[in-house]
C-alpha cells in the first residue's frame, strides 16, 4: 500500500520540484531581459525650451565638450557638465562637478538623483523636461 | 515590486508548500506505528519559512526574495531526507533551521546599515585564525578532522564562522584593485589555510584557498598571480598526497573504489550504488537504501536524495545551486563600490566551491572531501551560517537598491 502511494507521489513530487524550479528559471530570464533592456534605448527623453528632443541612452553625457552624447553650445556650461544614467529600472543624473552646478525642479543637486516623468533640469541658462516616449507601448511604467 | 514578479514568487511558495505537505504526509504513514511527527515538523517549517518571508519583506520591502525562497525549499528537501533516515536529527535540524532564518533577518540588517563600517582587515585576519585556531587546542575530533568545539552538550564548528570573516578580510585587503604587499598576503592566506590543514579539514583547506584565488582575481585582474595560485595549489596538492595518509586513502578510494570496497573504496562505492538505483525517477519516498551509507546525514546527504528522487530531482537541486550562486554574482555585478562587491563575490564563490567540491565528491567527479552540502545537510553549525553568508548577501542586495534610490525623497 505505501510502496503503490510513494510510487505514484514520486511522479508528482518531481513535477512540483520542477515546476518551482520553472518559475525561477523564468525568474532570471527576466533578470536578464531587465539587464537587456538597460543597453540600447531608454524609452526617455529630455526635451529642451525650444523644442528639440534628446533621446536618452542607458548612459548619457551632457556638456559642452564635442564627445559627448549631448552636445549644448552654451558658454555657461562645463565642457563635461552632467550625466544620466540608467540603474536598475531608474533613470539617475550626477553633476560631474561642473562649475555653474546643475539644478533639478529649482534644487542644486549633490548627489545623483533619481529621475521622475515631467522633472525639469536646469543647466547653464536652460530648461530640460524629463519626459517618456509615449508611442511605445511599455508595460511597466507604474513604480516611475 | 512588479506584480509579475510577485505573482511568481507566490507560485513557487505554494510548490513549496505542496511538495512539504505531500512528502511530510508520505513519511507520517512511512514508520510504523502511525507518527503525526513529520507533520508537525512540516507544519512548523512552512510557518518558519512564511514567517521569515513576510517579516523581511516587512522591514525590508526590497528585500531579495529569491534568495530566501530557493534556499528554504533546498532546506525543505533536506528536511525531508533526514526526517526518512532519522527522525531525531530531523527535530533537531528543524530548529537550526528556525535560528538560521533568525540570523538571516539579523545579519541582513548588520550588513545593511553597517558594512561601510570597514574594519581593518588585520583584525579580521586575527579573529579568522583564532577562529581556526581554537578547535586545534580545545577541539575535539569527528569524522577524522579536529575542527569542533564542545561547550557543555554543544558542539559548534569555528571554521563555518571563520568562513565569513575570512571572506570580510579579503575583500578588505584587495579592494583597491591592487595588492601593495603580496609576500605578507599570501604568508596571511597561507597560514589560515596551513591552519586548516593541521586540524586535517582539507576540505575546508581548498574552499578558503580557491576564494581567495577568486577574489584576488576578480579584484585585480591578474591572471600571472591566478595561474602561480593555482600551480602552487598543484604542488601542494602532490605534497599533501605524499605527507598525509588520510590524503592518499581518499585519491586512491576516488580512482578505484572497486579496488576495495569493504574498506576503503566503502564510502563512495555505496554512494555510487545508491545514485545507480535512483534511475531516473527515483525508487520513490522511504523506498531507497540511505541507512547503506555512511555518513548519509550530512555529506553523503546528495546520494541519498539521488536514490529516492531519482537524477531528475538531483538535477534540479544542482540547478537551484546554481540560480543562487546565479543572483549572487548578479548581486555583486550591481554594487558600485568595490569593497561591497568583492564581499559578494566572496560568498558567493565560498558557496559555490563548496557545493561543487561536496557534489562531485559524492559523484565521484573529484576526490570526496568532508564538507557539507550547504542548507541540505544536517548541522546547526553549517545552517546557521549558511543564512548568515545569505543574510550578508541580501544586506549588500539592499543596499545596491537604496544607491538606485538615492535622493528619491530630495
Amino acid at each position: 500500500m505505501y510502496e503503490l502511494l510513494a510510487q505514484i507521489l514520486k511522479f508528482l513530487l518531481i513535477g512540483l520540484i520542477y515546476y518551482f524550479l520553472y518559475n525561477f528559471l523564468k525568474l532570471m530570464v527576466l533578470d536578464l531581459s531587465e539587464e537587456k533592456n538597460t543597453s540600447g534605448d531608454t524609452g526617455y527623453y529630455l526635451r529642451s525650451d525650444d523644442g528639440r528632443e534628446y533621446p536618452l541612452r542607458p548612459v548619457t553625457t551632457i556638456g559642452r565638450a564635442g564627445d559627448s552624447d549631448i552636445v549644448i553650445n552654451d558658454p555657461y556650461l562645463s565642457s563635461k557638465h552632467a550625466m544620466i544614467f540608467k540603474k536598475g529600472r531608474r533613470m539617475v543624473i550626477q553633476d560631474l562637478k561642473s562649475t555653474n552646478g546643475t539644478f533639478l525642479n529649482g534644487k542644486r543637486i549633490k548627489r545623483a538623483v533619481a529621475l521622475r516623468e515631467k522633472d525639469v533640469i536646469t543647466m547653464g541658462g536652460r530648461n530640460f523636461t524629463f519626459l517618456r516616449r509615449e508611442a511605445r507601448g511599455l508595460e511597466s511604467g507604474s513604480d516611475l | 515590486m512588479d506584480s509579475k514578479v510577485e505573482a511568481t514568487y507566490n507560485r513557487a511558495l505554494s510548490a513549496m508548500a505542496l511538495v512539504g505537505f505531500i512528502s511530510f504526509l508520505l513519511l507520517s504513514i512511512y514508520r510504523k506505528p502511525l507518527s503525526p511527527v513529520p507533520f508537525y515538523g512540516a507544519v512548523t517549517f512552512l510557518s518558519i519559512v512564511f514567517i521569515g518571508y513576510f517579516f523581511t519583506g516587512w522591514i525590508f520591502p526590497s528585500s531579495d526574495k529569491f534568495l530566501f525562497i530557493l534556499a528554504g525549499f533546498l532546506v525543505e528537501l533536506g528536511l525531508i531526507m533526514l526526517c526518512r533516515i532519522n527522525i531525531e536529527l530531523f527535530k533537531r535540524q528543524v530548529a537550526f533551521f528556525a535560528l538560521g532564518v533568525g540570523f538571516f533577518i539579523l545579519s541582513s540588517i548588520l550588513t545593511r546599515y553597517f558594512v561601510r563600517l570597514e574594519l581593518n582587515p588585520v583584525y579580521l585576519w586575527g579573529i579568522t585564525t583564532a577562529l581556526l585556531l581554537l578547535p586545534l587546542l580545545f577541539g575535539v575530533e569527528k569524522g577524522g578532522a579536529r575542527n569542533w568545539l564542545a561547550f557543555g552538550g554543544f558542539t559548534f564548528q569555528p571554521s563555518e564562522l571563520a568562513k565569513i570573516t575570512f571572506v570580510f578580510y579579503l575583500a578588505g585587503v584587495v579592494k583597491q584593485n591592487k595588492i601593495n604587499h603580496f609576500p605578507r598576503l599570501a604568508a596571511e592566506i597561507l597560514a589560515a589555510v596551513g591552519l586548516l590543514v593541521l586540524s586535517r579539514d582539507l576540505g575546508g583547506a581548498m574552499l578558503f584557498y580557491l576564494t581567495a584565488l577568486a577574489v584576488i582575481f576578480a579584484a585585480t585582474s591578474r591572471l600571472d598571480v591566478t595561474a602561480a595560485g593555482l600551480f602552487a595549489a598543484g604542488i601542494m596538492g602532490v605534497l599533501s598526497y605524499n605527507l598525509f595518509d588520510h590524503v592518499r586513502v581518499r585519491i586512491e578510494a576516488w580512482l578505484n573504489p572497486w579496488q576495495d570496497v569493504p574498506g576503503r573504496g566503502y564510502q563512495i562505492a555505496q554512494s555510487l550504488f545508491a545514485i545507480a538505483e535512483g534511475g531516473y525517477f527515483g525508487t520513490g519516498l522511504g523506498l531507497g537504501r540511505p541507512d547503506f551509507i555512511p555518513a548519509v546525514a550530512t555529506d553523503f546527504i546528495f546520494s541519498a536524495f539521488t536514490e529516492e528522487f531519482g537524477f531528475l530531482g538531483a538535477a534540479a537541486v544542482i540547478l537551484m545551486y546554481f540560480l543562487l550562486v546565479y543572483r549572487g554574482i548578479r548581486i555583486a555585478l550591481r554594487l558600485k563600490d568595490s569593497y561591497p562587491a568583492l564581499i559578494a563575490l566572496g560568498h558567493t564563490v565560498m558557496f559555490g566551491m563548496q557545493i561543487f567540491t561536496i557534489i562531485g565528491g559524492v559523484i565521484k567527479l573529484i576526490p570526496v572531501t568532508g564538507v557539507t552540502l550547504p542548507f541540505m545537510s544536517y548541522g546547526g553549525s553549517s545552517m546557521v551560517m549558511s543564512f548568515t553568508s545569505l543574510g550578508i548577501l541580501n544586506g549588500l542586495w539592499l543596499q545596491a537598491r537604496e544607491g538606485e534610490t538615492d535622493g528619491e525623497t530630495a
